[in-house]
């Protein structure tokens, strides 16, 4: 299984260690199982899969851009559906199954991050940035007490969460504007923005901290951030959802 | 002798780097100049460094760039708090409150800036595709800025603020009024003090810079003014298109185009994102104003 990238550029590092995800080039096409996937575009970028008939993908339903008619879909009911509603996530995900084709995008500039994931690997990822992962991968989601009243008004942040079991799988995500990537140590902490987290491995902590800071006009709004606490990759997005601090 | 001056922030630079350590723009290219003598901005090549003081801005990606600042311990740098992305926990935080916070709270400008001290990292962006600005500023040297495109700033530059003065009204009567700000109620003024400092701003979509003779004027777009030097004046200019055969059944309608007119002399920027303003209500009062009738 491949990702995409391309072999022929010098690694984007900045000077404190933030690795540039590395930019799909137009058309560029990469394997998965017996199926292929194709990335087109490079402003809103498409990923076009060629699926065999052994294989399958699952995804949010919106991001599909365009199938072949034969191409059948089914529902893949999540749990906690209740949880879901209120969390603004969608109840239920979409499978596409093959032969056939299918692509899918979001709609907003930025670049899609392959992401292949080896048996026993744990994947934390933002609310509505997967664009698509094949059916080998669990899909289960995970609610950040901690950014409860910071980010969604008291009903907290959830974070899709993909686990492979023996077998490899594909992650695709959708980040705006551009990512970047750092590896933390254990015990190295960085503070984010909070609506710039796009990933994490599930083996970094993630815990809201407030700055001394006050904003607004009479100093009203606390600064909140999203300490990350190593081991393990923080992958983040330069064009953010904007949680306003809280009041 | 280095007599090399970058053609982009003006300043004397080091022709033999990949791009200008002042403000990031490639030494190594062509100049793309329209018909009309834009000059096309190159965007800062991604991972291109700026130096300041003895720290160092670091410029990432290309869709929404990201500045990444080194601070050094003597160092500062201000930005308004929604653009911080990330930051060191070591990198010292703390609020620098300013003048008019009643009117910049109406205005819908940001009321505290956050002020960043070093040893730390820490890093900027914009929530918008574009193209991050880099402005070196020379002691004494001031700038207009359009309000929002700030992305920050060395502690040493004073910023202010002042009302732009280009406004229209339309509406009813007088009870009924609304008033427009075509190029924002107010703008953002930078002044580099003691020493020379950096701006950043961020600019959506392209970028387009232009020098204007003593006395030259040109008209824009008022929302696409990105930036302009001091010296550059700015009044409203309205134009009303020959009526043919067509013609509004009410007096409250009308068909005309809003201009900003800017008369040299000096740099002006704009930017290819903008919002261009209401055309069809008719303008019962405004700032200064010159009229052309077809």
């Amino acid at each position: 299984m491949t990702c995409g990238a391309p072999l022929d550029v010098r690694d984007k590092v900045s000077d404190s260690g933030w690795r540039e995800a590395p930019r799909l080039r137009d058309m560029t096409e990469f394997r998965f199982s017996a199926s292929t996937c194709q990335v087109e575009g490079e402003l809103v970028p498409v990923a076009e899969i060629s699926l065999s008939p052994q294989d399958g993908v699952f995804f949010e339903h919106h991001v599909l851009l365009w199938k072949d008619e034969s191409v059948p879909l089914g529902s893949m009911k999540t749990a906690g559906g209740m949880k879901r509603t209120l969390g603004g996530m969608p109840l239920i995900l979409t499978v596409a199954n093959g032969p056939g084709r299918v692509a899918f995008s979001r709609d907003a500039p930025g670049e899609l991050v392959v992401l292949p994931l080896h048996p026993g690997m744990e994947l934390d990822v933002r609310e509505h940035a997967f664009l698509l992962a094949t059916h080998s991968i669990q899909y289960s989601f995970v609610r950040i007490k901690g950014l409860a009243n910071v980010l969604h008004g008291g009903s907290g942040m959830f974070m899709d969460r993909f686990v492979t079991a023996q077998y490899p799988g594909l992650l695709i995500l959708h980040g705006n504007g551009n990512v970047l990537e750092r590896t933390l140590k254990p015990g190295e902490k960085i503070l984010v923005e909070p609506g710039g987290f796009l990933y994490k491995d599930s083996s970094v902590a993630m815990q809201a901290v407030q700055l001394p800071l006050r904003t607004g006009m009479l100093g009203q709004h606390r600064m909140f951030l999203a300490e990350m606490t190593g081991p393990g990759r923080v992958g983040i997005q330069s064009m953010y959802v904007h949680h306003h601090s809280s009041e | 002798m280095n007599t090399y001056v970058c053609r982009y922030c003006r300043q004397p630079s080091d022709p033999s780097a990949p791009t200008c350590p002042l403000c990031g723009a490639p030494v190594d290219i062509r100049s793309s100049v329209s018909d009309s003598g834009w000059v096309e901005q190159p965007p800062i090549r991604d991972m291109a460094e700026i130096q300041f003081g003895q720290s160092h801005v670091q410029i990432e990606g290309t869709t929404v760039p990201v500045a990444e600042f080194a601070l050094a311990e003597q160092d500062s740098i201000y930005f308004s708090h929604h653009v911080l992305l990330w930051t060191d926990p070591q990198t010292r935080l703390g609020n620098m409150s300013m003048r008019g916070g009643w009117k910049r709270m109406m205005a819908g400008m940001p009321l505290i800036m956050v002020e960043a001290h070093g040893p730390g990292h820490l890093a900027l962006s914009d929530n918008h595709a574009g193209e991050v600005i880099a402005l070196p500023l020379q002691h004494g040297q001031r700038m207009w800025v359009r309000e929002h495109r700030f992305l920050g700033a060395t502690g040493n530059i004073r910023y202010d603020w002042e009302a732009n003065n280009v406004w229209y009204d339309t509406g009813e009567d007088s009870q009924h009024q609304d008033i427009h700000y075509p190029m924002g109620q107010y703008g953002d003024i930078f002044a580099a003090q003691d020493r020379p400092g950096l701006l950043l701003l961020h600019s959506p979509g392209n970028t387009f810079i232009r020098d204007l003779g003593q006395g030259e004027s040109l008209l824009i777009q008022p929302s696409a003014l990105l930036y302009r030097d001091i010296s550059v004046r700015a009044h409203m200019h309205l134009e009303y298109p020959r009526n043919q055969g067509f013609a509004f059944w009410s007096p409250r309608w009308s068909y005309h185009k809003v201009w900003v007119r800017l008369i040299g002399p000096g740099r002006v920027a704009v930017q290819s994102v903008y919002q261009p303003p209401e055309d069809y209500e008719a303008i019962r009062n405004s700032s200064y104003t010159t009229v052309h009738r077809w």
